[in-house]
């Protein structure tokens, strides 16, 4: 393999991990350029969108070189983020050949991350955390614990069925609306707005906002728009499922229910 | 007050794990959530409107995030995605939605202009405070890499 080619697949392979961890666009399209920079290549062009990178080097030469990669939307993972980053603060420090740079990327990509229990936990935690900020009682809070657990089993499951984003969205939050009106119905005194607000958090676009403004703001129009788009889309799947929700109990309950 | 903020740091903290931040990090990210919502509280105890409190409470967020960022050596993405979780707008989403069921029409619109109102504000407050140049953040670095050498 000509030099320039596999220069080219280091550094998208990089930015291809470090787009689909969740970084910004512009610092995936600096650290790519940079990687190239450092091992001496010049002239080249990288171009990255929220799902995709393309970059070419030296197009007029004999070993040029172009390489494009798909990178779908992902879960967002800060810890492979900041570890992509010290390597390319390594690489361009030139502490670090192509071949140890290729090998760090492979402890980077199978960094084992978190246990799923702790994943349950912390979500619990978060959902009970948030409902008792927006003014429920600590009774509130510990069903909105149960309920944010019961969300992330759901979130973990589908994900391993590889479900799309929609039905996660909507079936999730629709979950969390049918415990806790269950609760409600059957007598246990909770405030069910506020469980259901605790255990919808998880799901909330907050994620999507905050990049869309940041690609924005850095000029990428079309990737914040996508992010955009994913934030009110996600956004609207919320609100279908605990619609739906609610309705279906009104239905069962015959407006009986003082919902 | 203070009960407000212990469960903010953690409520942060939990959302940081779901994020895969690195552990060393966690208690940054929660301080930074922390004091989002702080100020928040705070705007709110003075007599303001929803929409201005969250615009002041990302803005402080954002500028708190850049220089955690700048001295943990970590993108400032790390702490400004965990610590805006307190600020979006899920109780408003869920109004909306709610009143819209019951045929509420007046209040899930009046729910439904806020919440957007909310958003706004945060891409406001975000904005402002990713205005400042990276180069006095990187001055920041500076300082803190020469008392550690």
């Amino acid at each position: 393999m000509p030099e320039s080619k596999r220069i080219l697949n280091l550094a998208i392979s990089v930015g291809e991990l470090l787009l689909k961890s969740g970084a910004e666009i512009y610092r995936v399209q600096e650290t790519v350029s940079r990687i190239l920079e450092s091992y001496g290549i010049k002239d080249y062009h990288v171009f990255v969108i929220t799902n995709g990178i393309f970059a070419t080097v030296y197009e007029q030469r004999e070993d040029a070189a172009s390489m494009v990669r798909y990178v779908p939307i992902d879960d967002v993972n800060l810890e492979r983020v900041a570890e992509i980053n010290q390597l390319s603060r390594e690489i361009c420090d030139g502490r670090c050949s192509i071949v140890e740079a290729h090998e760090k990327l492979e402890t980077c990509k199978n960094s084992k991350g978190v246990k799923n229990s702790t994943l349950i936990f912390a979500c619990g935690i978060g959902s009970a955390g948030f409902c008792y900020l927006l003014g429920a009682r600590p009774y509130d809070s510990m069903i909105s614990f149960f309920l944010g657990m019961l969300l992330e089993v759901f979130l973990i499951t589908a994900r391993k069925h590889h479900a799309s984003k929609f039905i996660m969205n909507i079936v999730g939050s629709a979950l969390v609306t049918i415990g806790s009106l269950i609760l409600y119905v059957m007598g246990a005194g909770i405030l069910f707005d506020k469980t259901i607000i605790g255990g919808i958090i998880p799901l909330l676009p907050g994620v999507a906002l905050t990049m869309a403004i940041r690609d924005l703001f850095s000029g990428d129009y079309l990737s914040g728009g996508i992010r955009l788009i994913d934030a009110l889309l996600t956004g609207m799947c919320i609100a279908i499922g605990v619609g739906a929700a609610i309705k279906a109990f009104q239905l069962l309950g015959g407006g009986v229910l003082p919902l | 007050m203070i009960d407000q903020m212990i469960v903010s740091i953690v409520a942060t903290i939990a959302f940081a794990v779901l994020f895969y931040v690195p552990k060393k990090e966690y208690l940054f990210c929660g301080i930074n959530g922390a004091i989002g919502w702080g100020v928040y509280l705070f705007c709110r105890s003075y007599g303001t409107g929803v929409t201005v409190a969250s615009m002041w409470a990302a803005l402080v967020l954002t500028l708190v995030a850049r220089i955690m960022s700048a001295i943990r050596k970590m993108p400032s993405t790390v702490f400004l995605i965990t610590g805006i979780f307190t600020l979006v707008p899920g109780a408003g989403l869920y109004y909306t939605s709610y009143y819209l069921i019951m045929n509420d029409l007046e209040r899930c619109i009046e729910k439904g202009i806020e919440t957007f109102k909310i958003a706004g504000a945060i891409v406001l407050g975000i904005i402002f405070g990713l205005i400042l140049p990276q180069s006095w953040f990187n001055y920041l670095s500076k300082i803190t890499i020469k008392r550690k050498g």
